[in-house]
């Protein structure tokens, strides 16, 4: 078959081809590694990451609680959503409290209390539990808020308090009603939290309370406590964007860093995938052009009884060669990418891996497959219009 | 014995089956309907069977090319039906036609149609490598035979037109055929190099038991017909 003499659409087709399928399984890489990296893999507590979120206060907001508050209705739809295993509101005690640590400690404050779920809580000791009439209060109370006193507590004269001596202290809890109902429990703490900042009494306690002083029953809460598989999760994320929920910023960090890099290596994937499209294009062009110069020949040879599709795989069999070559050079380029990714610019981090995954591989023989196949269907069918 | 008969029969019933090329009122649709009445083949039922020597005496402008044409299953512009094997051609697929002309139809046509850049020698070579019927040294003798040995290495553009016509005979001849269609083989040829090619035909149609279907001008004497029909 007499090619011609203008070869160069054919070798601009093949650059193109090779630039693109170079784009698009680079970028196939780059986004499993953004996945593997950043992805919900790491150890952490049974799996689950835990973050408390709240309404976003606004000027506009401001003021008025019914805004600024969960309603049961929102609850509900948070639960709803497949990347939330769980929700629970946490309760604040709409009454007034003051704690004061007795005679040793001579340290009084209003206070707040809260409660949540128990399976929510990190730590859970056995003795936190609540019945009516009893007199003591477990508590547990946030790591974070010991660290804060004991940073002021030399200010104010106070001792600065290890855990296990916070423990051991026992304070009183005094709930005021609206009508001047009084009545002082005791409480010690029981257990520190590191996941939760705050402070902690058990469930049924406080909603007994707010209903003994605070003549309420209603589930209005100020933040919530979301079990969810991975806190970086895109769609978690742009949902609490979308209802302009505030979200604990550090948790969350990875998570903005991993959507706007996802965002670039699938545009960037697109933008392979139309050069590979284009490239495609282009070598169908030329086969066009490459089949209408040696109508005559093609011809010529079916007039002799040579057969279409003997004549289609020859012809095919001029360009497989070469587009087998671009995707594997194209392969082999992305694969030394990776290598040097993970090797200078991840250390070797475990995570990854310096061979490429077999999705990209898998992207670089459908490649072939389909490319093969079109071309080969469109040169017989240019064929068979000849006999 | 009686069977036995039967049997006879059927392969005979066999043979004039498979090797049959039927005419059923066939015309071109670019004709006038007047050429019935002249024509003895358009709008006729004809029958061409292995083994017979068919002329066909045609003058200019009467369809000969379009009658060999669409034997060979070039062009399919006609009314009525050309059957192989009781097969239409105008059910053959490409792929139908590519093994129809491999296996079992021969022609050389008018106008030659050789690869002008490619030399006598590979010209006959490609045909012959289809489906060989002969080895490769045979295109040597033959073209020796024909008076075009020294040509075998000539490009076939530079050949004048009666070496090009000896080259498509002896391609048409390389392969197995049940049919050979003849149009108007011998116009650029004198009557010697003509009666040398015929006669290098008859042999290796004969070698094939295959009929040979002639249209030319006039009669030519020198081809021993079996039947006669006026286009």
């Amino acid at each position: 078959m007499q090619t011609g003499t203008n070869t160069s659409s054919r070798w601009f087709s093949y650059v193109g081809l090779g630039i693109g399928v170079l784009l698009l399984l680079c970028s196939i890489q780059m986004y499993i590694n953004i996945q593997q990296l950043l992805g919900g893999d790491s150890p952490r507590k049974e799996g689950y990451d835990y973050i408390s979120i709240s309404k976003t206060i606004t000027n506009e907001t401001m003021g008025q609680l019914e805004k600024n508050l969960f309603n049961e209705n929102d609850i509900k739809d948070i639960a709803a959503k497949p990347f939330v295993q769980g929700v629970s509101p946490l309760i604040a005690n709409r009454f007034r409290v003051q704690l004061s640590a007795g005679d040793i400690i001579p340290f009084s404050t209003d206070m707040f209390l809260e409660s949540l779920d128990n399976n929510f809580i990190d730590t859970v000791p056995p003795n936190f539990t609540w019945q009516e009439g009893q007199n003591f209060i477990p508590i547990i109370f946030s790591s974070d808020f010991l660290e804060i006193y004991n940073v002021f507590a030399p200010g104010y004269g106070l001792p600065q308090l290890s855990e296990a001596t916070a423990s051991q202290v026992v304070v009183y809890i005094t709930c005021f009603g609206p009508n001047g109902e009084k009545q002082t429990f005791r409480g010690s703490i029981v257990a520190f939290s590191d996941r939760i900042n705050s402070i902690i009494v058990p469930k049924n306690f406080l909603n007994w309370a707010n209903n003994t002083f605070g003549h309420t029953t209603d589930v209005k809460a100020s933040r919530l406590y979301i079990k969810t598989k991975d806190a970086n999760s895109p769609d978690f994320l742009s949902y609490l964007q979308q209802k302009d929920y505030k979200v604990n910023k550090d948790k969350t960090k990875f998570g903005r860093i991993k959507q706007v890099l996802q965002g670039i290596f699938s545009g960037l994937g697109i933008f392979g995938l139309l050069v590979v499209v284009l490239a495609l294009m282009l070598f169908s062009f030329y086969l066009q052009l490459m089949i209408a110069r040696s109508k005559d020949n093609l011809q010529l040879l079916l007039m002799l009884g040579y057969s279409p599709n003997w004549l289609s795989r020859n012809v095919s069999k001029q360009f497989i060669p070469v587009y087998v070559l671009v995707v594997l050079a194209a392969l082999v380029f992305t694969e030394v990418m990776q290598w040097a990714f993970h090797h200078f610019a991840m250390f070797d981090r475990p995570e990854l891996s310096s061979i490429l995954h077999w999705s990209v591989l898998g992207t670089a023989v459908v490649l072939i497959a389909l490319s093969l196949f079109t071309n080969y269907r469109m040169v017989r069918r240019l064929l068979y219009k000849l006999v | 014995m009686l069977s036995s008969i039967f049997d006879i029969q059927h392969s005979i019933f066999n043979i004039i089956i498979v090797m049959q090329l039927q005419l059923q009122q066939v015309l071109p649709v670019y004709f006038e309907n007047d050429h019935r009445t002249q024509s003895e083949v358009w709008r006729h039922d004809l029958t061409f069977t292995k083994g017979e020597y068919v002329k066909i005496v045609a003058p200019s402008g009467s369809g000969k090319s379009s009658l060999m044409h669409f034997l060979y299953g070039l062009r399919n512009e006609y009314n009525g039906s050309i059957l192989y094997n009781s097969n239409s051609l105008k059910n053959f697929s490409p792929e139908d036609f590519a093994s129809y002309r491999k296996d079992h139809i021969s022609i050389v046509l008018q106008d030659m149609r050789l690869f002008p850049e490619q030399t006598v020698w590979e010209n006959i070579e490609l045909k012959r490598q289809l489906n060989p019927f002969h080895p490769a040294e045979k295109i040597r003798e033959m073209a020796e035979r024909l008076g075009i040995g020294n040509k075998l290495s000539s490009k076939c553009r530079t050949c004048s037109y009666g070496e090009q016509q000896r080259v498509a005979i002896i391609r048409a001849l390389m392969q197995p055929y049940d049919f050979l269609l003849l149009d108007e083989p011998f116009s650029h040829l004198d009557d010697k190099n003509s009666q040398n090619a015929m006669q290098l035909m008859l042999e290796e149609s004969k070698l094939r038991n295959a009929a040979i279907i002639f249209a030319d001008l006039e009669r030519i004497d020198y081809f021993p017909f079996t039947r006669l029909f006026h286009l």
